[in-house]
């Protein structure tokens, strides 16, 4: 630790501590423009410059470690002359168009300008110019003229994210910052620079000409896109979102965000936003509704009891909203069941769930079934940033294609779909270990021996099984595909001293949540229910902020178990999938229009405001519950608000213990697919499920179907690629695919949830017959 | 003990750029000396105890630079400096065009001394012929078992890369070379870490000027004694001065140093020209203070022209005439350092760009008495406020002609015109 004094007062900070830093701890606001923590030192803008005592010069508080017995002023004659003349500098050739700058009234030139800044200027010459409103992708629109030249965007897409995607052109005062070869920048996280940017140069097209600082309303709120739920601000104006920001959390998160999260705030708004009920076809005002479907429950209690009626909820809703429809099932009609609705069906005990701040202390990184950046595009950065504090950081990728990216000295071990357990458990077992729950994993793999997709030796095997018994902190990011991977996930656990978290990157977001607000979150629970429903069994089954066909696994059984329900009410913010399923259909309220708590994949809890009003007749869940109840005229009365924290666990959800474990499967040693066939590999993709946008429409990929490049040549594709025509035993689809080189030979990667091209209708893992939209048109 | 000159032989011995003549010369004789009887930290200490200063610009103690190198392991590099884009500076050119073998025979002694296994030259981009002739060079070295693996069988293996620059002055601060030799964009490191300890793709990393490391052979033959015999206590040696404006005969001349300025513009370079008379020298490079007349018998060493109120720098002598403007020459010197600002910060950026639109104005004759405050007023929000040293580098000449030639700053913003009725241009001989 080192001490040292700033403007008179004492303070004792880390070594390697930066004076601004220092400064910062103590309240005192250093200007900075180049600074950001977590890209490090730059020292370009010089805004930061601070006098130390016994320093022949003034010296940037950004690039000046502290040192013991410092003594640092960050104010007084010379200092703010220094700032002063930046200042100036940075005057001369920006072209002071501050009334028509988006930034206006949220600009750091503004604000250090008003505190530091001459009150005229000097400069007679003439301005050099260069670009203004030019989009550099469709986000995001670049104003050369107001740039300071930080080089944070550039810093951030290059250094940190690793997608360099922009730099500076140019030299001296002709600098500019531009995109590479000119090219529309496609990071999914581009629109983090604008955040970063310190003034008016880098602007969300969409948030354009839209309001000024003080006609916005800005509230605090979560992304509720992915189980990350990073922390964002949500501006609106007038009743209507129009931005969202990333929201830095001190010593947690920088307030990075994705693309999905940062522009994806129009679900309210879009054209399918549902803005009446639909009752049995006819559009009515939602009270109207509640009459109709409280008669339905009451003839289904009267006539086959509270046994047949479910709820199952999904989509984003809340904490609270989860309480509430356990609290129904269990008060206005006991022996009703809930489950929330689930696309994959593996389940991660909460005694095994991580938290980021493992991610922050990893020294080994496993990304199981799926790769993060689709998934949960923010860990991505996570683990990014946790290579560049610690290069020695293993990551290792073990699923049905390279899920590793741009990662030094990654390691992947690409295993058939539903094989992944298994191999896992094998990987163990080969490392000889002594403990148990490991030697019992093992006695039941019997004879397997894995078959890889990609070259990889016993030895290394063996490797990746001692790496997970002998890392110091293992993290395993698990896409929950396979339900037997919990039992391999709970042996290493118990076969390991060292920290071994994992953490869920599959949805629904808010999934642990619910599970905490007592709906069951084992998919054999909804597996029943579904069940049950096709067999007839229930007679009113409540969807509440999912759409059913679009989510569970099987779309088939999903389908049959909608026909055979006598009522079907869907509460949600757009129409479903295959709506004439439904009976009753009743707008409810989502994001951003109702106060609720998010769980997030670290089981952390986080609240999120209310900014705006619903639109139309939509109504917060619990308006319908009560009318329900009052319809049956039964009291549902809810308390004060229900608090989701623990007293104990703080902003976590409790940590349960830890369950027994359950028998891994062997799999069958699966038949290779035959020629023609591709296997079918599902993922998540933040772009591409979930809540519709017209502003991220250019963003969702054309081709979201990923094939190896030799099948897409054997398949008579483009570089580009093509709509592939699917059969398999549950239907035809077709999909738009093109050649990824992560992808082995003989595999699909199909996000799920894609409108129109249901994976969901072939089934996870099925062997389909795939051939080239065109030859069939032409055939 | 050999006869001078030391470093511009190629000035008395025809073709020494030929390896044979080369060798004919004693070439590569105090190479395999170096190998034969010296151990690498042997040789370091050599280079101390002569006290052989970096002729870069800074004038840093060779030998202490080589012995920051961290010991861990790492591999190590040399990387030479003959980005050489000073105006008034043109040594390291005639060194690498006319002498290229004994650069790379220094190469080899240094990277020896410092255990380096490959070397980079990094050459001004425009040095087409000093880069080919390097090449050239390199490729007859590796012929003549001068480089490559066990070199001369005293099982030390070395690599030569020349590798082209761009055409950006900054590019020769050693930090934004090494970015550039990395393939980066030319913009200067943050320091620390200095480049000894993480310099060429994060390895430990010697960084020379091409005259600094043309010091090696010579002083490897004739003993850092030899050395001492020549200059003073603190600058002792051999200096090569690029003498240019308005003299006789411009060009480089191998100097003992403290030797006398008005004897190197004199006696080397032949006088002024026309019979006129010296009104300021700029002694070390375009980025130094300028001289006035009055400091000619200042010794040419770092010590004493810094006493005198400038330095040594890079040994960029330009002498200027009194009928010389010294607005015309401040406007044309910053425009320079305008033109090369790499524009990573801001009041070096925008400084220079400002300053220039000022003087340049006030040349041209429209300039108005606040001009001289604005100017005086943005050098010191320039000073010392820069990330690397070329902002402040822009300043020496225009800060030091306002403080010596006030009048003339003067009667241009009041007169609208130059007292001498001159412009830098038809005073130059081209
Ligand atoms: C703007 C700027 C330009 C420079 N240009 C050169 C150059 O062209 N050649 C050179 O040897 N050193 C140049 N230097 C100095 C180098 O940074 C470095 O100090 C030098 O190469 C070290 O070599 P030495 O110790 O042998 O002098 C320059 C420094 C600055 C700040
Ligand atoms: S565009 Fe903004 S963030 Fe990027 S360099 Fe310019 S001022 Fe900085
Ligand atoms: S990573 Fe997930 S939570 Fe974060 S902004 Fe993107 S979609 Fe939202
Ligand atoms: S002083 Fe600043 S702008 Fe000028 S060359 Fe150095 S780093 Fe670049
Ligand atoms: S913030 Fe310190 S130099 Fe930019």
């Amino acid at each position: 630790m080192i001490r040292l004094t700033i403007d008179d007062r004492e303070i004792t900070v880390p070594e390697g501590t930066m004076i601004v830093d220092a400064a910062a701890q103590l309240g005192i606001d250093v200007p900075i423009y180049c600074y950001h923590q977590a890209l490090g030192p730059l020292g370009a803008c010089r805004i930061c410059l601070v006098q130390v005592e016994k320093m022949p010069k003034l010296v940037t508080g950004c690039t000046t470690a502290v040192q013991e017995g410092m003594v640092v002023h960050t104010r007084g004659a010379a200092v703010d002359k220094g700032r002063k003349g930046v200042l100036e500098f940075l005057l001369i050739n920006h072209p002071l168009d501050c009334p028509v700058c988006d930034k206006g009234g949220e600009c750091f030139l503004q604000d250090y300008t008003f505190q530091y800044g001459a009150p005229a200027g000097r400069y007679d010459e003439p301005k050099i110019h260069k670009l203004k409103d030019a989009p550099i992708n469709d986000f995001i629109i670049i104003d050369q003229e107001r740039c300071v030249l930080c080089q944070r965007c550039v810093r951030f897409m290059g250094e940190y994210v690793g997608e360099e995607q922009l730099l500076l052109e140019g030299r001296g005062v002709d600098t500019v910052v531009a995109t590479v070869s000119h090219q529309p920048m496609d990071s999914q996280f581009s629109g983090n620079v604008i955040d970063l940017c310190p003034v008016g140069a880098l602007l969300s097209i969409p948030y354009r000409y839209k309001a000024r600082p003080w006609n916005l309303e800005r509230e605090e709120s979560v992304c509720p896109h992915c189980p990350v739920g990073c922390t964002t601000s949500v501006t609106s104006r007038e009743g209507h979102v129009i931005r969202v920001e990333g929201r830095p959390v001190a010593g947690r998160n920088w307030g990075w965000l994705c693309d999905r999260g940062r522009f994806g705030y129009d679900f309210g708004y879009v054209e399918k936003r549902l803005l009446n009920a639909l009752v049995e076809g006819r559009e009515m005002s939602a009270a109207e509704s509640t009459r109709t479907v409280g008669r339905w429950l009451d003839a289904a209690l009267t006539d086959r009891g509270p046994e047949s009626v479910a709820f199952l909820v999904g989509g984003q809703q809340t904490m609270e909203e989860a309480y509430q429809v356990a609290r129904f099932s269990q008060e206005v009609l006991p022996g009703s069941r809930t489950a929330m609705v689930r696309t994959v069906e593996g389940y991660l005990p909460s005694g095994l769930n991580g938290s980021f701040q493992d991610i922050e202390r990893a020294d080994v990184v496993v990304y199981i079934g799926g790769d993060p950046y689709d998934a949960v595009p923010v860990v991505h950065l996570k683990v990014r940033e946790r290579q560049r504090a610690n290069p020695g950081l293993k990551v290792m990728g073990v699923g049905a294609y390279e899920l590793t990216r741009d990662f030094h000295g990654a390691k992947n071990f690409t295993v058939k779909p539903q094989h992944q357990a298994a191999f896992l458990a094998y990987a163990l077992a080969q490392a000889g270990t002594k403990s148990q729950a490991v030697e019992h994993l093992a006695s039941q793999l019997g004879t397997y021996v894995p078959s890889l997709l990609n070259p990889v030796t016993p030895e290394e095997i063996q490797a990746l099984g001692r790496t997970l018994l002998e890392s110091e902190h293992l993290v395993l990011l698990w896409d929950g595909k396979e339900p037997e991977m919990e039992s391999v996930l709970l042996a290493l656990r118990a076969a390991r001293e060292d920290a071994t978290e994992v953490l869920p990157t599959f949805g629904p977001s808010n999934w642990r949540g619910w599970e905490r607000a007592g709906i069951p979150a084992h998919f054999a629970s909804l597996q029943t229910i579904i069940d049950d429903a096709a067999q007839g069994k229930i007679s009113v089954l409540f969807v509440v902020g999912a759409d059913l066909l679009r989510d569970y696994p099987d779309r088939e059984q999903a389908r049959r178990a909608l026909e055979r329900v006598d009522h079907v009410v869907q509460v949600g913010l757009f129409l479903p999938e295959e709506v004439q399923l439904y009976h009753a259909v009743v707008p409810g309220a989502g994001w951003s229009e109702v106060y609720g708590t998010y769980t997030n994949m670290e089981g952390r809890m986080q609240v999120a405001m209310a900014t705006v009003q619903p639109p139309g007749q939509a109504r917060p869940l619990r308006t319908y519950l009560n009318s329900w109840a009052h319809a049956l005229k039964k009291s549902f009365v809810l308390e004060s608000e229900w608090d989701p924290f623990d007293d104990d666990s703080g902003d976590f959800v409790p940590r349960e213990s830890l369950p027994e474990l359950r028998p891994v499967t062997v799999p069958e040693p699966s038949p290779g697919t035959p020629p023609g066939s591709l296997r079918v590999v599902g993922f998540s993709l933040v772009m591409e499920g979930g809540m519709p946008s017209e502003i991220l429409a250019p963003r969702v990929p054309r081709f979201p179907g990923r094939i190896s490049p030799q099948d897409a040549a054997r398949l008579g594709f483009s570089e580009q690629g093509g709509e592939l025509q699917l059969e398999g035993t549950m239907g035809k689809i077709s999909v738009m695919v093109a050649p990824d080189r992560r992808i082995p030979d003989g595999i699909l990667a199909l996000p799920y949830g894609i409108h129109g091209s249901p994976l969901n209708q072939l089934g996870e893992g099925a062997s389909v017959k795939a051939v080239r939209l065109e030859e069939v048109s032409l055939g | 003990m050999s006869q001078g000159p030391y470093l511009l032989r190629n000035q008395v011995i025809a073709d020494i750029d030929q390896i044979d003549v080369y060798e004919a010369n004693q070439g590569y004789q105090p190479l395999r000396k170096a190998l034969k009887e010296y151990d690498p930290k042997a040789l370091v200490e050599m280079v101390k105890a002569s006290g052989l200063r970096g002729r870069g610009g800074a004038g840093f103690p060779t030998g202490m630079k080589w012995s920051f190198l961290p010991n861990d392991g790492r591999p190590r590099y040399l990387v030479v400096n003959s980005d050489e884009a000073e105006p008034g500076t043109f040594k390291d050119r005639e060194l690498i065009e006319k002498n290229p073998h004994q650069l790379i025979e220094g190469m080899i002694i240094s990277s020896y001394a410092t255990g380096a296994r490959e070397a980079y030259v990094y050459c001004r981009g425009e040095f087409l012929y000093g880069a080919a002739q390097l090449k050239r060079a390199v490729a007859e070295a590796y012929q003549h078992g001068y480089l490559g693996e066990n070199i001369l069988d005293s099982g030390f293996s070395l690599d030569i890369k020349v590798y082209r620059g761009a055409g950006a002055y900054i590019c020769g601060e050693e930090s934004a070379l090494l970015e550039s030799l990395e393939g980066k964009r030319g913009n200067p490191r943050l320091k620390p870490p200095f480049p000894a300890v993480a310099g060429l793709y994060g390895m430990p990393t010697v960084v020379n000027n091409v005259e600094t490391i043309c010091n090696l052979p010579p002083l490897v033959e004739n003993g850092p004694e030899w050395y001492r015999t020549m200059g003073t206590e603190k600058s002792p040696g051999l200096k090569v001065m690029s003498v240019s404006g308005h003299v006789n005969r411009p060009g480089n001349y191998e100097i003992p140093l403290s030797t006398p300025l008005r004897s190197l513009i004199e006696d080397y370079a032949g006088g002024i020209k026309g019979g006129r008379q010296v009104k300021a020298i700029i002694p070390g490079g375009s980025s130094v203070p300028v001289l006035t007349a009055d400091k000619l018998d200042t010794p040419v060493d770092y010590e004493a022209i810094l006493a005198a109120g400038s330095m040594l720098g890079s040994g960029g002598c330009i002498v200027i005439d009194d009928q010389t403007c010294m607005v015309a020459v401040s406007a044309r010197l910053v425009r320079f350092y305008r033109e090369e600002s790499c524009g990573k910060c801001t009041p070096c950026r925008e400084g220079t760009f400002w300053m220039t639109d000022v003087l340049e104005r006030m040349e041209a004759g429209a300039g108005n008495p606040r001009d001289l405050d604005l100017i005086r007023d943005m050098a010191d929000n320039i000073a010392g406020k820069c990330f690397c040293p070329l902002g402040d580098a822009s300043l020496g000449v225009v800060v030091s002609a306002m403080k010596y030639f006030e009048d003339e700053f003067e009667a241009h913003v009041t007169e609208h015109s130059c007292p001498m009725g001159a412009r830098l241009y038809d005073t130059v001989n081209h």
